[in-house]
Formats: structure tokens, sequence, C-alpha cells
């Protein structure tokens, strides 16, 4: 069997840090202060960085900080500094799509280069050029087949890193900036403000209008590509990306666990793997959206297009974290994420233990008295909890 | 060439029959391959390149703007070895792994960077020049001021859009398609249009996908007149004819003491007319820039 595959996920800040990488990832993917692709997330402090780096390598893992935007003139001013800071850091690699910063950190720094998916890099030849250039990943491009995949990583010697879970643009990486017209945000700097996912309505040529049941929309469904990891596995694939830098520790926690077992359990006993359905459910569950692989087995018809408007529920599965665990007393301190009441049937995940499902008996609030209900966000309660539980681990909704 | 300025004009025509009318008044054209470019209207068959020698004495340039795919490697090579029997200036390319295969054949013309979204610094353009990439394709979705000081640290030769609609969204999906598909409609038309908003945006599902152009003309006859590029680029899709001799024949003669009366007459040919990003700079720290 080829290599086991690094399983990348995305981070957000610190806690999503921690928690991706306690709950299985290999390695995440963060934001720094400059020049990457969520100009409006919280981002990392170049501080942040370096604790997040520190927690990574004390648990052999990795940190790889993107600095993906397109430059523009001004942005060039503050691009060595930037460069030498996430040196400084001692960052695994950055993960870049212009070409400056590409031959910048290679003539000016020891930095690793991953080449961003925002480079749209989906052929040979192209991989070629960059793997002569010195960059040592190629993030490619997620209008991929297997087939191309495959005939890329058979041809070039080079890691290649390819997306498995979470949303999908609707056009080329790189060649949508629809946002900048319709919005004048930055699609290339971080400003993309997902016209993708907005109503339009569809004229024909003599601008008349083409009413279907549902409003015209890009919006594609997500990428899921759970069935297919242990084909990704045999091709030799080195990096599994999971997308989501503002994604919520519990669907950060919820993704990486389930892709941590499938790979696990492929490669420890090819033989005897079979497809878990529950797996599949968990995920959609999380994501609250249809996911479906897309490009990978060339189906990108409409069975891929989202046409459910903007109707998206957010998802009240996640009911709290566990801050502490009293191993005498079997006492779990929680904090709420969402509503529960005593008599609830439970779920608690985490990464060092199988899912326990419990019935909720008593709940104790801070003033040490007995609740029914946990209503208010963030609140934090006592729960008995006969089965070792861990700090980090997560209750849910049992379903 | 334009009136006070240096720079010569290219036009990306629409068909035989405009190139035919236009071509005593322009410098160039940029024309297309059938299956290998996006976002150019007036597209011709591999097979039929003769085409090309009917158009003397102008700047030719061919668009292989697409994104390439392993199976479009081997007609990329076969296209650039076959162009190079004929008076081309340049190729214009979007994919890296043309500049690879180009750099590996020893032709005659030049090659173009032509990531329209992605040509937005002097350093990123001087770095493909390093490769042996002659020319760039700035992007349209930077300033005046941006382009000038590209211009002053450039050292390919550059050419710019500065009338026409503008491409916003390239995808390998076929969107049209599927929306038609999923709701049992039926159309055929050539050209769709996306409306929201009293905008109305054209949308083109063909063979690579889907394409996108702005709701607006551009207009960048002021522009031209403040930059030194070696083209600027002059675009007919989904313009009449008539209209876009005149659009040419104004920025051939503009100058700076009728640079006004020109920008106003363009203006008033089109009901939607704009500057683009020539004097809009975009946004991407929203919060920041929401105080």
């Amino acid at each position: 069997m080829k290599n086991k595959p690094e399983l990348l996920a995305p981070a957000g800040d610190l806690e999503r840090l921690k928690i991706a990488l306690k709950y299985g990832a290999d390695a995440v993917y963060i934001g720094g202060p400059l020049l990457n692709l969520r100009a409006n997330a919280i981002n990392f402090t170049i501080d942040q960085i370096k604790e997040g780096v520190e927690f990574a390598h004390s648990l052999n893992k990795k940190v790889y900080v993107t600095v993906n935007i397109v430059l523009h003139n001004e942005e060039l001013e503050e691009l060595d500094k930037y460069l030498k800071n996430l040196e400084k850091c001692n960052v695994d690699a950055i993960i870049v799509s212009d070409p400056t910063i590409v031959k910048e950190a290679l003539e000016k720094t020891n930095l690793e280069v991953h080449l961003s998916t925002q480079a749209s890099t989906l052929n040979i030849e192209a991989c070629k050029f960059w793997k002569q250039q010195g960059v040592s990943r190629i993030v490619l491009g997620r209008e991929c087949t297997k087939k191309e995949i495959e005939e890329i990583i058979n041809n070039v010697d080079i890691e290649i890193e390819t997306f498995i879970h979470g949303a999908m643009c609707a056009g080329y990486s790189g060649r949508c900036v629809m946002s900048n017209f319709l919005t004048n945000r930055d699609a290339n700097r971080g400003g993309c403000s997902q016209i993708c996912r907005w109503d339009f309505d569809l004229l024909d040529e003599e601008k008349k209008e083409i009413k279907g049941e549902k409003p015209f929309t890009f919006c594609s469904k997500d990428l899921s590509m759970l069935k297919f990891i242990p084909d990704m596995i045999d091709m030799g694939i080195s990096s599994f990306k999971i997308e989501g830098r503002m994604r919520s520790i519990y669907y950060i926690a919820t993704v990486i666990s389930i892709y941590r077992k499938v790979i696990d359990e492929y490669y420890q006993q090819k033989d005897k793997y079979t497809y878990n359905k529950e797996y599949e459910t968990t995920l959609r569950r999380c994501a609250n959206r249809d996911s479906v692989p897309q490009f990978f087995n060339e189906v990108y018809d409409s069975t891929c297009s989202y046409y459910n408007g903007r109707e998206e529920i957010s998802n009240q599965d996640f009911l709290g974290i566990i801050l502490d665990y009293d191993k005498e007393t079997k006492i779990a301190t929680i904090e709420q994420r969402n509503y529960f009441k005593k008599g609830d049937i439970v779920e608690i995940f985490g990464p060092k233990h199988n899912i326990i499902t419990k019935k909720i008996d008593k709940i104790i609030d801070e003033n040490n008295s007995e609740i029914e209900i946990v209503r208010h966000p963030r609140q934090v309660v006592k729960i008995k909890i006969n089965d070792t539980v861990h700090i980090d681990d997560m209750i849910r909704v049992k379903y | 060439m334009c009136g006070d300025n240096m720079s010569k004009i290219l036009t990306m025509p629409s068909n035989l029959v405009e190139i035919e009318k236009t071509i005593n008044l322009v410098d160039g054209f940029i024309i297309g391959i059938k299956g290998m470019c996006v976002n150019t209207n007036y597209c011709i068959d591999i097979n039929n390149l003769d085409i090309l020698n009917t158009i003397n004495d102008k700047d030719i340039f061919i668009c292989l703007n697409k994104n390439m795919h392993n199976k479009d490697l081997e007609v990329v090579k076969n296209i650039l070895i076959e162009l190079n029997k004929y008076n081309i200036k340049g190729v214009l390319y979007y994919d890296v792994g043309v500049l690879n295969i180009y750099n590996s054949l020893g032709l005659n013309y030049d090659l173009v960077w032509s990531q329209e979204h992605l040509s937005t610094n002097y350093n990123t353009i001087n770095y493909w020049h390093s490769f042996g990439v002659n020319y760039a394709h700035i992007s349209s979705d930077i300033t005046e001021e941006e382009i000038i000081k590209i211009t002053e640290k450039s050292n390919a030769k550059l050419m710019v859009n500065l009338f026409g609609y503008l491409p916003m969204f390239v995808s390998k999906r076929h969107i049209i398609k599927n929306y038609l598909e999923y709701f049992n409609l039926n159309d055929n038309s050539n050209i769709n249009y996306m409306y929201k908003e009293n905008k109305t945006y054209p949308i083109i599902d063909n063979s690579i996908g889907t394409q996108v152009y702005s709701n607006n003309i551009l207009n960048g006859i002021r522009t031209s007149l403040n930059i030194d590029v070696e083209y600027i680029i002059l675009n007919s899709f989904n313009i009449k004819l008539d209209k876009f001799i005149d659009v040419i024949n104004l920025f051939k003669t503009a100058d700076k003491d009728n640079i006004d009366k020109y920008n106003e007459k363009i203006n008033n040919m089109f009901t939607n007319v704009d500057y683009g990003f020539l004097n809009t700079k975009t946004i991407y720290r929203v919060k920041k820039n929401e105080k």
C-alpha cells in the first residue's frame, strides 16, 4: 500500500487548531495576519502562529500558513518581512498561489512552499513546471478527475494534495471575480462575498425570463469524498484536505474524526474494510448541506447543483463541550452550545474513545442547584458520566 | 494607434465580417482556437488556420486561454507547432502547462501571460518574463494608478482591456444547462443573461463550461491617454458593429483636447457604461474598510 496520506484540517483560530489536531488531523492550515484569502476571518497573530506551531510540533504534527492572495503592487512591500516572520515561527510550509511569493519564499527564506489550489493546477505540464521551481507540494484544482490525478502522480514526482470535503467554488479558482464586480470585494485577495450562492433571474437571448421552480443560481453542493477514500489512498495522494477555515469546532471535530477513522480503518485492514454508512449520516448532519464527489468521478451535472435558495437551517446538534472531568466523582463540567434538558439521550464523542450514548439524568448548575433545562448560551453545568470522558470531548444530539 | 498615445489598438472581433470591416482601423486582432479558449469571441478551427493568411500586415494574437487538463496537452502542443507556420505575433495563455510546452519547442512567436485576474502586480509580470514570456495582459480588476505603476516597473510588453464587457467568471460546470435540465426547461439561446437588481450580466454556456461577463461596458478611453502600454484591447463582445467602429475611431483619434468630448460620446452611445475598476479600488478587509 502507498504511504499513509496526511489528513489536513482547517483552523480559524488557536482553539480550532488544537481541536483539529486532537481529533486526528496530521496537520492544519491557518491564515496569518496578512496576505491570505480569508481576510475577514479572525486569523492568527504572529504570536498565535508561534503558539500553534509549538503545540502542533509537540504532537509531532504540522502547521501550514496560507499566503495565498493574488498580490497587487501595494502588497509587495510587506511581503519579505512577513515571510521572514513566518520563517521565524518555524511553520512547516506556506501555501501560495502568486508566483512572486513562490520565488521570494524559496530565494529568501527556508520556508517550504505548497502551491495553492488557487493556482488551478490541473495538468502534468503545469505540475512539472512548479516542481522545477522548487515547490514541494501542489494542491490540485478541484476540477481534476480521478484519472487526471492518477496521471499526474504517475508522471511527476511531487507531493499531491487534494480536497476531500467541504464547500466548492462554482468556477475555476482564480477565475471568479463576480464578488469584485457585484460588491467591490476582491475575491482573489480574501474578500469573496460568495456571489455563487446568490439567486438570479435567468433570461434568454431576447431577455425573456426562463423560470424554473426555484431561482437560478451557481450554487453547488459541497464536496464529500468519503466513499472514495480507499481509492485515493491507493492512488498515492499525499495529503487529504478539508475545506473550511471559518467552520466551528464542532464541524472540525466531527469531520476530522470521521475521516481519521476511515483512513485508519482502510489503512490498517484493507481486506476487511467496509464502507460505513453511519459515517456518511454523521457528516451530512454536521454540514447540513448535501455533498457529492463532483469532478473526481466526472459527474458535475445538475445533481451537483444546489437549488434550495438560501433556506439552510443552522445545525443544532452540538450540545456542549467538556471542560473538565473528575475521574473519581465521574462528574463532567460542560459548557453548553445548544439547548438540552434532563431526559435527553445524547452522544459523547472524542478522539480517545468510541461514541458514548447517555441519558441525561441530573444537571447541576454553577450555583449547585439542580436544573431541568440548559438553555443559556455557554452556560456551564455538571453532569455525571460513568464512562471516562476527556477535556474537549463533545456532546451532540443522538440521531 | 491611439491619438495622443503610442499604444497600438488590438480588437477582440466577433466574426470575420467585423475583421474585414475594421482591418484598416486597427493594428491587430485577438482570435481564438475553437475549444481551447474562453471569453474570446471569434474562434477558428485548428484545421482552418489559413484564414490567418488573409489578415495581412496586422498583429495577430491567438488565444489559448482555457484551463488545460491532461487530455488537452497534446492538442496544445500540436496547435503551438502548427501556429509557427503562420505570421502571428503571439499566443495568449492562461495555463502554466502551455508555457512549459512552449518552452520545449523553440517557436518564433511570443507568449502573452493572460491570467486575466491574476496579472495585478509588476513583480509577477517580471517573474513570467524571466521564463521568456515577453507580453503580459494586465488584469482589468486594478486601477489606472496600479496600471501606471506596472508600466513603470515591468520588463514585459503590456496589453490592457480598455473597452467592452469584462470577463468575471469561468467554470468547467455547465451552469445554464444544469438549470434547464433540472427544471425541464427548454432554451437554445446562444447567449443568456442573469438579472438582479436592475443589472444584467451576459452568460454563456458552451462546450468548455460557463463564462460570465460584467453588467457594464468598460469605457477606458481616458486611461488610454494616461498609460504607456504596447496594446490597448477593445472587445466587441455583445456590441453592435456600427457602434464598435465608432468606438474604434474615437480611441484612434483621442487626444488631450478632445478627450472629454470623446469620453462623453462613448458614455452616451450605451446605456450601461462605466470605468470598471480603473477608478475604483476593490476592498477585501471589509471590517476595516467599513468604518
